[in-house]
């Protein structure tokens, strides 16, 4: 149980803006994630790509190109640049630095992009295996009942918490909004407050400032932006990023790295206790024992792997093609 | 300064849009108001199916295109200022529309001229590409790529896209204009670096050995703004905020734009 899929990511991320800063400070043209490659090669952001064409009314090549690959990695991986390349969610643990430390042993899985949270608890309490068990079954004691407040304080037909999250909601407005803006407006609206982009912008500034005193007014809103963006929106990544949308609809047709549960092994199957931790510990509340009880569906899979680590029997893993 | 992401015009039309995207964002019970699409579903009692979108998910949804579209409005609320682009961007209506800010073109750069535009530069255009000549100038990548100007190959949604027949002569950037008042030459002290420093013979000298911009061949390179000390430490003018010798954007007439703090006219070019 000391195993942390969080971690991986967060050096995963990491090593991505690594990457990208060494582009900045050299001229080997890599890239921010917008447009990450090497030189003339670049796999564009499927959002900017269909964006820019909108905008300009130009059929682009590059950009044509790069957006099926884009559609092929996305129905191949699904959301997992959400959980593994994403600078956002590494700025969003940020937030989590001034809550005070108690606040870790109620943390609540919420169906957002708040994944960083989830795993602390179950984690902080050592690795030898049966305390931590009954560590993780206090949390777990917590957490229900933290769940059954949640539910009691809900008049029942907000239809949000309980019910099944659709397949259509605000992110899709926004992805419709920012394909609309683009094409009415004529320049890729969104690409000026996108918070990926603008975390890279915010790098380069501060490069800038430092590598050549470049002093400018972005430096002050650039950071505002982000702030109210996934300060002030927390779920910022499960509410409104056109990305996650887009990625989620195709998400839809995705087959692999799904997770799988071995039932021999499952102590809900095998032992006809109950368990449910896969389902606690997702941050997009899917709930991979339970579909039925998920708030939501298969298709907002990041491929985070917090179910498989955090899987008391080892029972759940996410292989590359599904069982026939 | 201007807040890019609010826009306070007085257009009604955006203010109906902030004000209902300011509803979804920060008042949850503000969506019984209105919202007649979504709602009907929720009510209690009655057995309709789910409805396709929350109501929540709708104001939030609906809050946030309003707030792209009061965005995208900027653009012909409050045009901005042209500004010098690197090669291919001359056209800045498609440059804006095509530029999705991946800053390739800044970091190819061999000579590092490039720089993203600041939010001063105009909301619209901030982390485009434009120019620094500082420290160097844009030789069309004659040292770095054989004259094959890198950023306009690495450009993936062609924002950076020159037309045919394109060369460094009858590519405008911008345009050199020397400000007397700031020149060191004019306090005759005899420079004569821009003189030097010009690829193009766009530069000429008087009678009195002092630099003037031959506007007809000059393409706003970059050379002379590049290596003016009038700027520099013991060098300075009294009264400079820039150096003597700049490269100016030019707009659609193709008349060179001046900025704020270059007042006489006549203190121009030779």
């Amino acid at each position: 149980m000391g195993k942390k899929a969080a971690p991986v990511r967060v050096i995963v991320s990491l090593v991505v803006i690594a990457i990208i800063a060494v582009g900045f400070a050299t001229n080997a043209g890599i890239g921010t994630i917008s447009a990450f490659g090497w030189s003339d090669i670049s796999l564009l952001c499927p959002l900017g790509a269909l964006g820019t064409m909108l905008a300009s009314k130009l059929l682009v090549p590059r950009a044509l190109i790069a957006l099926v690959i884009a559609v092929v990695l996305i129905i191949i991986f699904g959301r997992a640049f959400c959980a593994w390349a994403c600078p956002v969610p590494l700025l969003q643990r940020l937030r989590n630095i001034f809550k005070k430390p108690e606040s870790k042993t109620e943390g609540l899985p919420t169906p957002g992009g708040e994944a960083p949270l989830v795993k602390e608890p179950l984690s902080a309490n050592g690795s030898d295996a049966p305390e931590a068990l009954v560590a993780d079954a206090v949390v777990m004691e917590a957490r229900e009942a933290k769940d059954a407040k949640k539910e009691a304080a809900c008049p029942g037909n907000c239809g949000s918490c309980a019910e099944k999250r659709s397949k259509i909601d605000s992110r899709h407005f926004i992805l419709g909004g920012s394909l609309l803006s683009a094409a009415v407006f004529g320049f890729p609206v969104f690409c000026l407050v996108c918070p990926i982009g603008l975390s890279f912008a915010l790098i380069l500034l501060v490069m800038r400032l430092f590598g050549g005193g470049d002093v400018t007014w972005s430096l002050v809103i650039v950071p505002l932006v982000l702030f109210v963006e996934l300060v002030l929106f927390r779920k910022w990544c499960s509410k409104l990023c056109p990305l996650s949308a887009f990625m989620s609809l195709l998400g839809l047709l995705n087959k692999t790295f799904k997770p799988r549960i071995d039932d021999s092994r499952c102590i809900e199957t095998a032992q006809g206790a109950s368990c449910g931790i896969c389902g606690k510990v997702c941050p997009e509340g899917i709930d991979p024992r339970h579909p039925e009880l998920s708030e939501a569906g298969m298709n907002e899979c990041t491929k985070c792997r917090e179910c498989a680590v955090s899987c008391p029997t080892k029972a759940l893993t996410l292989p590359l093609l599904p069982k026939k | 300064m201007k807040d890019p992401f609010k826009n306070d015009e007085p257009d009604e039309l955006q203010d109906d849009a902030m004000r209902e995207a300011s509803q979804g964002e920060e008042t949850p019970d503000a969506h019984k108001a209105a919202v007649p699409l979504a709602a009907p579903a929720a009510m209690p009692g009655t057995e309709e199916k789910k409805p396709l979108v929350s109501r929540r998910s709708f104001v939030l949804g609906i809050g946030g295109v309003a707030v792209l579209g009061g965005i995208g409005a900027v653009r012909y609320v409050a045009p901005h200022a042209p500004l010098v682009r690197p090669p291919g961007g001359q056209d800045e209506e498609r440059l804006v529309s095509a530029c999705i800010r991946c800053q390739k073109c800044y970091e190819i750069c061999p000579r590092d001229v490039i720089r993203p535009a600041h939010i001063e530069d105009g909301v619209v255009t901030m982390q485009t590409p434009t120019f620094d000549f500082s420290r160097s100038f844009c030789d069309w990548c004659e040292e770095g790529n054989g004259g094959v100007p890198l950023c306009v190959s690495v450009c993936p949604t062609l924002a950076l896209e020159l037309p045919a027949g394109a060369t460094p002569e009858n590519t405008i950037l911008g345009k050199a204009a020397l400000n007397k008042d700031w020149c060191l030459a004019y306090k005759l002290i005899g420079c004569r670096f821009c003189y030097d420093a010009c690829p193009y013979e766009a530069m000429g000298l008087d009678d009195n050995g002092r630099p003037y911009v031959i506007d007809d061949s000059c393409n706003g390179c970059g050379a002379c703004e590049s290596v003016c000390v009038s700027l520099q430490n013991g060098s300075i003018s009294a009264g400079a905020i820039d150096r003597a010798i700049v490269i100016h954007p030019l707009d659609e007439q193709g008349n060179i734009v001046y900025p704020a703090y270059f007042g006489r006219k006549e203190a121009t070019n030779g």
